[in-house]
C-alpha cells in the first residue's frame, strides 16, 4: 500500500519536474547531448519504474528490523521535523548557543530524559560543542543577538 | 638505489622527535575531525593550516601535520559509521553497509578494531605505490581524459548493479534518484541552471555532504526516536574488542585487492575515495560466493572500503606532488597550504626539494603506524559512545550534523536542504529502498553526465572517442567481466546441483 | 643599495603615519574573510593573504578568521552579503574579475555591483593560452590561422562552465579570429587544474589559463602561447609575449580584492582602506605576492568602484555580443 503511494507521489513529481526540464536550452553547446537529454532520460526511467510498481508493486518480505508506524509514533516524528525545522530556522537569527541549549532540551525531551536532565543536557550540549567547534575546530559559527555583548 | 636513498633521508626528516610529535598530533586531531559527521579532511586541513603557520612550523613538519590529520580523518570517518550508522564522511558511506549490521550483533568493538586494520593495510600498500610507481602514475593519471572518465563510471555502475539484491526495482529506482539529484545545480557543459528554482543555495547543486548528513544522518535520528518510543535500547558493544587471528586471515585477500584497487582510483584526480570504497565493496560482493552474508554485517564488506578509502587517500598524494594537480578536495588545500609556504608542488620538486616529498612520503608510513597503534587502544573508548543515553546522544548528533552542513556554505539554506533530504530519506528507508544506492548514483551520475558530454564536445559528437583508447577498451572488458561473472556463476551454480542431483540418484 | 633603504624608510614613514591616522578608527570585532568557494583556489588564496599580511605587519589584533561560501561562483557570498549581513564591519569578501563577469550577466540574482561596497584590490591576473611544449603551435597567429581555416580543428578546454571566464578567453580569441565561438571545439573542465591535465595528457590541443598558473605548469612541459595583458609581466614572467604584440588585441585582466556590506560604516570602511594601504606599501608584503603568483595592483576608493562599474558594463556587452544575456 505504502510502496504504491510512494509511487505515485513519485510519478507525479517526475511528470512536474519533466515539464520544468523540457525548457532547459543552451545558448552554447559543444556535443549533441545538451543539458537536458540526460536528466529526462532519467526522469522518463524512473517513472516506467514507479509505474511499474503502482501495478505491481514488489512482493519483495519486508526485512525490516524496524515496528511499524502507529500514531504516537508519528506523532512524535513530526514533533522531532519540527523542532528540527525551526532549530534551523533560529540558527542564524538566534545564534547558534541559545538555539541548540532550546533545541537539545526538545529533543531531550522527545527521547524520554526528564526536565532536569534535559535542562542540564542541553546546556552543556549546546556550549560544550560551541566551544569545541568555533575555538576547537576553528568552524565560525553565528553569534547572534550574543555579539552585541562583545562590544 | 636511488629511492631507497631518498627514502632514508625522508625517514631522517619525519624521524626527528619534533615531526614524530607533530604527527601524532596529527593523527589524533584527525581522528576527531573525521569522527565528527559532516567535517571530513578538507576540514581539517583547513583548520590547521592557520595553525601551522601561527606556530610558525618549517614547511616539512607542516606538511607532516596535513598529511597525518588527512590520514586521521580517513580513519575517524569510520568510527560513526559503525557505531551509528552516520558516516563521519563521504567516503566512508559504504562502511556503513556492514559495519552498523556488526555493531549491531554486538560486534562494534571487532568491527572497529578490523577497520583500523584494514586502513593500516591499504594505507601501507598505497604508500609503498606511491614510492615507487609515483612519476608512473603520474602518466596514468594524466591518460584518464573525459571518454576514460565515462567508461570508468560505466563500469562503477555495473558494479552498482551488484547491490541489488531481492529487491532490484527498489535498488534500480533509488540510484536512478541518485543519479537525477546530481543533475541540480549549473551544468559545466551548457552553463544551464538546472532544477535550481531560481535557488542560489542550489546553483552548484546539492553538496555531497548535505545530501549524505540527510540521508543518513537525520533519518538515523527519525529511527530512534521510533526505537526509543518502542522501548528498544541502542546497540551495545559486548565481547571481544580486538579481531582474532582467523577474521584478521579471512578478510586478507579482500585487503589486498581491495588496497591496489583504492590506490589505482585514488590517483586518478576527481574518482577519490568515495568511488574507490564503493567499488571495492561491490566488486567484493560479486566475487564471493553465493552464501556471502554482505550487507549483513559481513567482515569483508567492512574490510573493503576502508581498506580501499585509506588506499585512495594516499594515492591523491600522487597528483599533488608529481603534477602539481590536487587529486582531491584535501589535497586542493594542501596544494593551497603549499603556495603559502611558497613551494611550488610538480616534477621539480623531487629534484629540488627532496626532503619535503620524502620526508611526507615517510611521514605516510609512520602516520599510518602510530593511527594503528592508537587506534587499536583506543576502540575501547570509542565503544563508549555507545554507553551515552540516547536522549543525550540524538541532540548532540542533530547539532554536530547541523554544524557540519552549516560549514560547508554558511547558510541555513542547506540546513532545511538537509531535512527535506532527510525525510525523503527516512521514507525511502521505511519503504525499504537502499539509501546508499541513492549516495551512490549521486556521485556516479555527475562525473558520468559530464564526462560523456565533455567527450562528445572533444571528438564533435563523434561516439568513437568512447571506445578509442587501450584504457577505454581495457575498463569496456572490466565492464563485460564484471556482467559475465555473475551469469557465469550463475551458470556453474546449476551445473554443480545438476551433479549433485545426478549424484544422489545414482 | 641606497635607494631601496630610502624606499624601506620612506615606506616605513608612510605605515607609520597611516598607522597614526587610523589610530582614531576602531579595530571591528570579530573579522572575517570570505572566501566564495571551497577551500584551496584563487578566492582562498586571496583571503589567505589577508590573513598571513595583516597578521605578520601588526595591523590586526585579533586573528582573521577565513570562512568557506561556495556557491554559484560567488553569488551565495555576494547575496548574503547584500541581503542578511548589511552592516558586519568586521566581515571582508574576496572577490574576482570572474565574480565581476557573474555579476554582469546576472547570475546573482536580484542584486547588482551597487549593492555592496567595494573596498580594495591587492593583485591582478591576466588570462593565457598554453600548449605542450611539443606543439606545432608556437605562436598565437598559428592558433588563429588554424582556427581560421577550420574551427574545428582545435580542441580546447577550459577551466569553469560555459559562460564562465575560463570560457570567455575562448570566445575572445574566436572573435579575434574572426570565428563564431559556437563553431568551436570546445569542452569545459572543472575548475582548478583539471584542463591542464587533459592538455599533458593530449586529450585537448589548448586551454585557457591564467598567469598565476603559469610557474607551477611550467615544469609539465607546458608552454604559454600569449597572455592577455596590456604590456609584458615583470619578472619571470617577462619572456611570455602579449596577444597584443602578436597583433590581436586581445585583453582579460582579472582583478582580486574584498568587498564589505553594504550597511558597513565609512569609519569602518575607511579603517580597512587604511590597514590594507599599509600593507600594500610594504615591500616585504609585495614580495610575498608576487612569490605566490600574484601581480600586485592596488586600486582603492572611488578609483576602485569606477573600475568595478566599467568592467562589469563591459563584460555586459561582452555578454550581449556572445548571446549569453538578452
Amino acid at each position: 500500500m505504502h510502496d504504491r503511494l510512494f509511487a505515485g507521489c513519485t510519478l507525479l513529481l517526475c511528470l512536474a519536474l519533466v515539464v520544468v526540464g523540457w525548457a532547459y536550452q543552451a545558448p552554447f553547446a559543444y556535443e549533441p547531448v545538451g543539458p537536458r537529454a540526460f536528466p529526462l532520460l532519467l526522469l522518463a526511467l524512473i517513472g516506467c519504474a514507479v509505474l511499474y510498481q503502482l501495478i505491481r508493486p514488489s512482493t519483495g518480505q519486508h526485512a525490516q528490523a524496524e515496528p511499524a508506524l502507529d500514531r504516537h509514533v508519528g506523532r512524535k516524528i513530526a514533533l522531532c521535523v519540527a523542532a528540527l525545522l525551526l532549530y534551523a530556522t533560529a540558527f542564524e537569527w538566534l545564534g547558534f548557543i541559545p538555539s541548540s541549549v532550546l533545541f537539545a532540551v526538545a529533543m531531550a525531551r522527545l527521547y524520554g530524559a526528564s526536565t532536569w536532565q534535559s535542562l542540564i543536557g542541553g546546556v552543556v550540549i549546546a556550549v560544550g560543542l560551541y566551544l569545541l567547534f568555533d575555538f576547537g575546530l576553528d568552524v565560525p559559527l553565528p553569534l547572534g543577538p550574543i555579539a552585541a555583548l562583545e562590544n | 638505489m636511488d629511492t631507497l636513498h631518498y627514502l632514508g633521508i625522508g625517514f631522517g626528516v619525519a624521524l626527528t622527535p619534533y615531526n614524530l610529535l607533530t604527527a601524532f598530533c596529527g593523527t589524533l586531531i584527525g581522528t576527531v575531525v573525521g569522527l565528527l559527521p559532516g567535517l571530513g579532511p578538507v576540514n581539517g586541513v583547513a583548520l590547521l593550516i592557520p595553525i601551522a603557520f601561527a606556530l610558525g612550523l618549517p614547511p616539512e613538519t607542516a606538511l607532516i601535520l596535513l598529511a597525518a590529520v588527512y590520514l586521521g580523518c580517513e580513519y575517524g570517518g569510520r568510527i560513526s559509521s559503525i557505531l551509528l550508522n552516520i558516516p563521519g564522511e563521504a567516503s566512508a558511506v559504504m562502511t556503513t553497509l556492514d559495519g552498523y549490521p556488526l555493531a549491531r550483533q554486538g560486534k562494534a568493538g571487532v568491527a572497529l578494531s578490523l577497520s583500523a586494520w584494514s586502513s593500516f593495510i591499504g594505507g601501507t600498500i598505497a604508500t609503498v605505490g606511491v614510492v615507487l610507481f609515483a612519476p608512473l602514475l603520474a602518466q596514468w593519471a594524466v591518460a584518464f581524459g573525459p571518454a576514460e572518465y565515462f567508461v570508468l563510471m560505466v563500469f562503477a555502475i555495473t558494479c552498482l548493479a551488484g547491490m541489488a539484491d531481492n529487491k532490484p526495482m527498489k535498488t534500480a529506482i533509488a540510484a536512478m534518484i541518485g543519479l537525477f539529484l546530481s543533475c541540480v545545480g549549473i551544468d559545466a557543459n551548457s552553463g544551464v541552471y538546472r532544477f535550481t528554482f531560481g535557488s542560489l543555495g542550489l546553483a552548484d547543486g546539492i553538496q555531497f555532504v548535505v545530501l549524505v548528513l540527510g540521508l543518513f544522518s537525520v533519518s538515523e535520528i527519525l529511527v530512534l526516536l521510533e526505537r526509543t518510543h518502542h522501548g528498544q535500547k541502542a546497540v551495545k558493544a559486548s565481547g571481544r574488542m580486538l579481531f582474532n587471528v582467523k577474521e584478521g586471515a579471512f578478510v586478507l585477500a579482500t585487503n589486498l585487492r581491495s588496497g591496489v584497487v583504492g590506490f589505482v582510483l585514488g590517483v586518478l584526480p576527481g574518482a577519490g575515495a568515495t568511488l574507490a570504497s564503493a567499488v571495492a565493496y561491490m566488486s567484493e560482493k560479486r566475487m564471493a560466493r553465493h552464501d556471502n552474508r554482505f550487507g549483513d554485517g559481513d567482515l569483508r564488506g567492512l574490510a573493503a572500503p576502508e581498506t580501499a578509502n585509506s588506499a585512495a587517500a594516499c594515492g591523491s598524494m600522487v597528483p599533488m606532488l608529481t603534477l602539481g594537480v590536487p587529486g582531491s578536495g584535501t589535497t586542493a588545500v594542501m596544494l593551497g597550504a603549499l603556495t603559502l609556504y611558497n613551494i611550488t608542488p610538480g616534477p621539480m620538486l623531487f629534484q629540488n626539494q627532496p626532503d619535503i616529498v620524502w620526508g611526507l612520503i615517510a611521514s605516510l608510513f609512520i602516520a599510518n603506524i602510530m593511527l594503528i597503534i592508537m587506534n587499536v587502544p583506543m576502540v575501547r573508548v570509542f565503544t563508549r559512545i555507545l554507553s551515552v543515553p540516547t536522549w543525550a546522544l540524538v541532540p548532540a548528533i542533530a547539532i554536530i550534523t547541523s554544524i557540519g552542513v552549516y560549514a560547508v556554505h554558511s547558510t541555513t539554506f542547506d540546513l532545511f536542504l538537509m531535512i527535506g533530504i532527510g525525510i525523503c530519506g527516512y521514507i525511502l528507508r521505511k519503504l525499504d529502498y537502499s539509501l546508499s544506492a541513492v549516495l551512490l548514483g549521486f556521485i556516479l551520475g555527475g562525473m558520468m553526465e559530464e564526462n560523456l558530454r565533455r567527450a562528445l564536445s572533444l571528438s564533435n559528437g563523434e561516439l568513437g572517442i568512447l571506445w578509442g583508447s587501450p584504457i577505454a577498451l581495457a575498463v569496456w572488458g572490466l565492464v563485460a567481466v564484471m556482467i559475465a561473472l555473475p551469469i557465469w556463476r550463475a551458470w556453474r551454480t546449476r551445473q554443480s546441483r545438476n551433479t549433485a542431483v545426478a549424484d544422489s540418484r545414482a | 643599495m641606497n635607494s631601496t633603504r630610502l624606499s624601506t624608510c620612506l615606506s616605513i614613514a608612510c605605515a607609520m603615519l597611516l598607522a597614526s591616522a587610523s589610530a582614531l578608527g576602531k579595530e571591528p570585532s570579530r573579522p572575517e574573510c570570505i572566501a566564495p568557494t571551497k577551500p584551496g583556489g584563487g578566492f582562498d588564496l586571496t583571503c589567505k593573504l589577508a590573513q598571513a599580511g595583516l597578521k605578520d605587519h601588526k595591523l590586526l589584533d585579533a586573528p582573521m578568521r577565513v570562512t568557506y561560501m561556495p556557491g554559484g561562483i560567488g553569488a551565495v557570498a555576494y547575496n548574503a552579503i547584500a541581503a542578511n549581513r548589511r552592516g558586519e564591519a568586521g566581515t571582508i569578501v574576496a572577490f574576482s574579475g570572474a565574480s565581476l563577469l557573474n555579476l554582469a550577466l546576472g547570475k546573482y540574482g536580484r542584486y547588482d555591483e551597487n549593492a555592496v561596497q567595494w573596498l580594495t584590490t591587492i593583485g591582478t591576473d591576466y588570462g593565457t593560452l598554453a600548449v605542450r611544449e611539443d606543439s606545432p603551435f608556437k605562436s598565437l597567429d598559428d592558433v588563429v590561422q588554424a582556427l581560421k581555416k577550420d574551427p574545428k580543428s582545435v580542441s580546447v578546454g577550459g577551466g569553469g562552465s560555459i559562460g564562465g571566464q575560463g570560457w570567455v578567453k575562448i570566445a575572445l580569441l574566436a572573435k579575434a579570429a574572426g570565428v563564431n565561438p559556437r563553431d568551436l571545439r570546445y569542452a569545459a573542465f572543472e575548475g582548478g587544474a583539471e584542463h591542464y591535465m587533459a592538455l599533458m595528457g593530449k586529450h585537448v590541443d589548448l586551454v585557457t589559463g591564467s598567469a598565476s598558473e603559469i610557474r607551477a605548469q611550467k615544469a609539465n612541459k607546458i608552454r604559454t602561447l600569449a597572455i592577455f595583458s596590456e604590456e609584458r609581466l615583470p619578472g619571470e614572467l617577462a619572456d611570455i609575449p602579449t596577444a597584443r604584440e602578436q597583433g590581436y588585441e586581445i585583453q582579460w585582466p582579472l582583478i582580486r580584492g574584498y568587498f564589505v556590506g553594504p550597511d558597513v560604516t565609512p569609519e569602518a570602511v575607511a579603517w580597512w582602506r587604511d590597514r590594507f594601504a599599509t600593507l600594500q606599501a610594504s615591500p616585504e608584503f609585495q614580495q610575498y605576492l608576487a612569490d605566490r603568483d600574484v601581480l600586485p595592483l592596488t586600486v582603492t576608493g572611488e578609483d576602485l568602484d569606477a573600475l568595478v562599474k566599467q568592467q562589469v558594463a563591459q563584460y555586459r556587452e561582452l555578454g550581449r555580443e556572445f548571446g549569453l544575456v538578452e
